[in-house]
């Protein structure tokens, strides 16, 4: 349909054929026509330019000629494979990396909630820094203090997590995590249901029917998106419920539940305790801004209503914990732990993507130095500075177009393993997909990419005479473009530096970690959730104790099984579920002025247990099957205990008694039968560990087994599965693991952090070699003729060798102290903005410079051999 | 025919010319060139096309589909392109045609008010 050029010329020639005729049919002499009717016609290609500008636009024109450019850049870039293959791998490593990032980094930080109005949401927590509780929730006459002192809300919203052992969906009975939710809850979060209804004020209370909402994810992935479980009547624990809906896809906050129950489900929440007991914090509070009320508002008012409360109720607020009130957007707070290493991440991928550049640019360097010739030609024929840059843009788009289209495919794979990885910080990453982000990312950096690097090499100037004499194909480096090089090579190196020294820091952590000692013999322990009663009530009950104590007997007995022992508190993997240490004193302790209790973890043990755990009695003994209901309460303190309080060291048969009330005011004294090492079971570097061990059968339940055994522990595990069910059927034995195992798992996140860093630093280390191999090579083949002009008159080989080896040592030397600097400055302004960064040490910093320089060396041997191999005759001869 | 003097000769008003060469193309398919001698012989010399705005316009005519274009032999003994009126094209050229009579009839009203009992 559109005509082409060929056919605009021929209509033209047409018209002036009948024209010409005219006139010679009219008596003019050819020629004269041919002239006469040329001018009548008018400019030719002017005409001809109107008559395509119907057809095609100047844009059309521009990118056609860009077109063309990039079809011979392409072509030309065939021919040099090798270099256009290192470019587009550099160039996809290094936007895929940040195309993957960036989806996450905008599913988790940026991206708005699903809630209805979710930056209205906010998000309330209480803390006491001061003994180390980072969230130690609220109490229910907390809740309701704040609630009658509050204006700028406009609804709270509750939120508690307990287990219950569920049955009714299928499958074996188990444990499940729940919410337990006050009937506002929904209506604050501001979520809809997918099926059925939600929970609602008509929920509440004691009196009403139990019921359920299912999370989307339990609903879909565990029973097939199946609508008929609306209706359904299930077994939580003691109780039952029916499942009344399922809620739409949501971020699960605070907890990843599977289900969301009314408060009658769990006897707990409607005891005294749970509603009279200020100290009994176990509920998240949420609220929705009042109209009119900003998130500062809300702040301000909750902050000076909970000062109210603390001063009116002194008695339930440690002053040493420094309790106090922390009030942010949902959004933040559920960003919060993935932001920093999700930045870091960020500023990671985007130090690969300098590198990555810095790499293309020498390689493209090199390249525009070897074809100055041609470019210096074109110039002197005419061709604009703009072409001549148009011809290097349209080279360099060919170049970092390929690179992002295999970047964006890279991306795929690179997305999931980051969102497995940051779903342990943020429960948001599981809703990250690949998307169009990473497209628009990708084209976005590879535009840049290819700009920037259309500007790296410079356009010889038409008039230079200099240019001509190069078209002859020899290849000659100018001090300013070896500088360039040298440059580049420098930022490749300074930033690898960062990055390994990062890795390394990351490394040396992990290490101190992984050998931290533990006090506990993690290999031959291995443990078992064994909830009987999943509600946390039942304190005392004969028949469960009688259970414990049977399924203990049993297991002692299985072949391979040493020994065997119930304890209240998996290691590492329940830090955290008993809320802070709590304060106690014992007999003839006196707190100087000033002073309060002393804190200790609270922990219910049976007999046998630091036997099984490898923990040492260091004095008195253990409990034993006396240490009964009816017999004389008796406590075993940990070694910093009775260092602390008992300084003489006479702690045994002294009597301790809790203080904090929650334990109310029975101030019941308990005698100190044993000492034991300390154990510290909270964090994974074992501190001093202040604990007060009770015995099982005095103070209540408790669910945890050890099992300990000399050979395979995994070995055991259907056995004592199959034992603990002979006993009682619909038993839950769950989360089966070795201590080791437990605190590998707990130290998941940092080794993650390690392994995707030393990725990073890897894949930077490996370009900042070949970037550095290549810089010497390319100046060793450029100076081949002063290389053999140099051996001629007599310089010996290895001098030479030397001296590219040197060359490449500065580099490296000058890229470590830019690095090293670049990366302290990097380190003090993230300090200021991010919280916990950890200041690099002397060992891995040295240990980055040590690899790097090494890699360099390594690196700078091969083209300094060649240096030394220049053949002298060939080199004279070549200009 | 020899060169003319310009003298005499009328400038084309805005937006006439494509009305012009629909007509032309009324009587049958025609080229570029034997279009514009039309209009120049049928206005007695009094209308010249310029090339520069005639070979534009036969363009933009085909490509808004009013003209369709073939290629054939002219009287030169060469290939030209031939334009040929479609049924879009005349319906327009009735439009064209239509607006065209208002507006004279417009125009004559505002310059002859003497004789207004006439029609």
């Amino acid at each position: 349909m559109r005509p082409d050029d060929r056919s605009l010329d021929e209509e033209i020639r047409g018209h002036l054929a009948l024209s010409i005729k005219e006139r010679v049919e009219g008596g003019e002499d050819p020629e004269a026509a041919r002239l006469a009717a040329l001018r009548e016609f008018g400019y030719v290609p002017a005409i001809r330019d109107s008559m395509r500008r119907v057809w095609y636009s100047r844009g059309f024109d521009a990118a056609g000629a860009l077109a063309q450019d990039m079809r011979i850049g392409f072509r030309s870039l065939l021919r040099a494979r090798g270099m256009a293959a290192t470019v587009v791998l550099t160039l996809a490593l290094g936007i895929g990396a940040n195309a993957a990032i960036f989806s996450v980094v905008r599913g988790v930080l940026l991206r708005p909630l699903v809630n209805r109005d979710e930056n209205r949401l906010i998000y309330i927590r209480q803390s006491a820094p001061g003994i180390g509780a980072e969230n130690t929730t609220f109490s229910v006459p907390e809740i309701d203090d704040l609630k009658s002192r509050s204006t700028t809300i406009a609804a709270f919203g509750d939120f508690s997590t307990v287990d219950f052992t569920l049955i009714g969906l299928g499958g074996e009975p188990r444990v499940v995590k729940a919410g337990v939710v006050g009937g506002s809850f929904f209506d604050v979060m501001g979520l809809r249901p997918v099926l059925g209804r939600l929970l609602n004020p008509q929920d509440d209370g004691p009196k009403a029917a139990g019921a359920v909402v299912l999370t989307y994810r339990f609903w879909s992935a565990s029973l097939n998106s199946d609508p008929a479980v609306l209706g359904k009547t299930i077994t939580l624990g003691p109780r039952t419920a029916t499942v009344v809906g399922v809620l739409e896809p949501s971020v699960p906050y605070p907890a990843d539940t599977e289900i969301i129950a009314n408060v009658v489900t769990s006897p707990h929440h409607l005891g005294a305790t749970m509603v009279t007991s200020r100290a009994h914090r176990m509920t998240e509070l949420f609220g929705r801004l009042a109209p009119n009320a900003s998130l500062d508002d809300a702040r301000a008012e909750l902050t000076a209503a909970h000062a109210a409360m603390m001063r009116a109720h002194p008695e339930a607020y440690t002053g040493k914990g420094s309790v106090q009130l922390k009030v942010t957007t949902l959004r933040d707070q559920i960003a919060s732990p993935a932001r920093t290493i999700l930045l870091v991440l960020l500023g990671a991928a985007a130090v690969v993507f300098i590198i990555a550049c810095s790499n293309v640019a020498n390689l493209i360097l090199a390249r525009s130095v070897r074809r100055e010739g041609e470019l210096a030609i074109r110039a002197a024929l005419g061709a604009s500075r703009a072409a001549l840059r148009r011809t290097l843009l349209a080279e360099s788009l060919v170049l970092c177009g390929a690179g992002a289209v295999l970047g964006v495919i890279l991306a795929r794979p690179f997305v999931a393993a980051v969102v497995r990885y940051a779903a342990r910080f943020s429960v948001r990453a599981l809703e990250v997909t690949v998307d169009p982000t990473v497209l628009w990312v990708g084209a976005g950096l590879a535009i840049a990419a290819a700009v920037l690097l259309a500007y790296v090499p410079r356009l010889p100037s038409a008039g230079s005479p200099a240019g001509l004499g190069l078209a002859s194909g020899t290849i000659r480096l100018t001090p300013a473009t070896n500088r360039r090089l040298r440059v580049f090579a420098t930022t490749q190196i300074a930033c690898s530096f960062v990055l390994l020294a990062g890795a390394g820091t990351l490394l040396a952590t992990l290490v101190s970690l992984e050998t931290a000692a533990t006090g506990y013999d993690t290999r031959h322990v291995v443990v078992f959730d064994v909830p009987t009663s999943a509600t946390g009530v039942g304190f005392g009950d004969a028949t469960v104790m009688g259970f414990y104590h049977e399924a203990t007997r049993r297991i002692a007995r299985l072949p391979g099984v040493d020994d065997v022992a119930v304890g209240s508190f998996v290691p590492w993997r329940d830090a955290g579920v008993f809320g802070p240490p709590v304060s106690f004193t014992v007999d003839g302790y006196e707190p100087e002025n000033g002073e309060e209790n002393p804190r200790a973890g609270f922990r219910i043990v049976a007999p046998h247990f630091f036997a099984v755990l490898g923990i040492p009695m260091i004095a008195g003994r253990d409990f034993n099957d006396e240490d009964g209901a009816g017999a004389e309460p008796v406590v075993i303190v940990s070694q910093s205990v009775a260092q602390r309080l008992f300084p003489n060291g006479d702690a045994l048969n002294r009597k301790m008694w809790w203080t904090d009330p929650y334990f109310g005011s029975r101030r019941q004294p308990r005698r100190i039968i044993g000492v034991v090492a300390d154990a510290d079971d909270e964090h994974v570097v074992a501190g001093p560990a202040l604990t007060v061990y009770h015995p099982f059968r005095q103070i209540g339940v408790a669910s945890r087994l050890f099992v300990r055994t000399a050979g395979d522990p995994y070995a055991l595990v259907p056995a004592v599965r199959r034992v603990v069910r002979e006993l009682a059927p619909d038993q839950p034995v769950e989360r089966a693991a070795t201590l080791a195992d437990v605190r590998s798992a707990v130290l998941s996140p940092e080794r993650l952090n390690a392994f995707v860093f030393s990725g990073f630093a890897g894949i930077a280390l490996l370009i900042a070699v070949v970037g550095v191999a290549g810089v010497l090579a390319f100046s060793v083949s450029a100076r081949t003729r002063e290389f053999g002009v140099r051996l001629a008159i007599g310089s010996a080989p290895r001098h030479l060798l030397a001296q590219v080896i040197s060359e490449g040592t500065l580099i490296a030397a000058a890229g470590i102290v830019a690095g090293a600097l670049g990366g302290y400055a990097l380190a003090r302004t993230a300090g200021k903005f991010v919280e916990h960064v950890q200041q690099p040490g002397v060992v891995p910093v040295v240990s980055a410079a040590a690899v790097l320089a090494a890699a360099a060396i390594v690196a700078s041997c091969i083209p300094a051999a060649r240096a030394a191999r220049v053949d002298v005759m060939q080199a004279l001869r070549s200009e | 025919m020899t060169r003319n003097n310009d003298e005499g000769r009328l400038e084309l008003l805005q937006g006439t010319l494509d009305m012009l060469v629909l007509r032309t193309l009324q009587w049958g398919p025609q080229h570029g060139h034997g279009i514009g001698q039309a209009i120049r012989s049928q206005s007695d010399d009094l209308l010249k096309v310029e090339t520069g705005s005639l070979y534009p316009a036969l363009h933009r005519l085909e490509k808004r589909g009013w003209l369709k274009s073939e290629w054939g032999v002219s009287e030169a003994n060469q290939r030209a392109k031939y334009y040929r009126l479609t049924a879009l094209g005349k319906a327009q050229l009735l439009r064209a045609q239509d607006r065209w009579s208002l507006l004279v009839n417009a125009i004559g009203r505002i310059m002859n008010p003497a004789r207004p009992n006439e029609e």
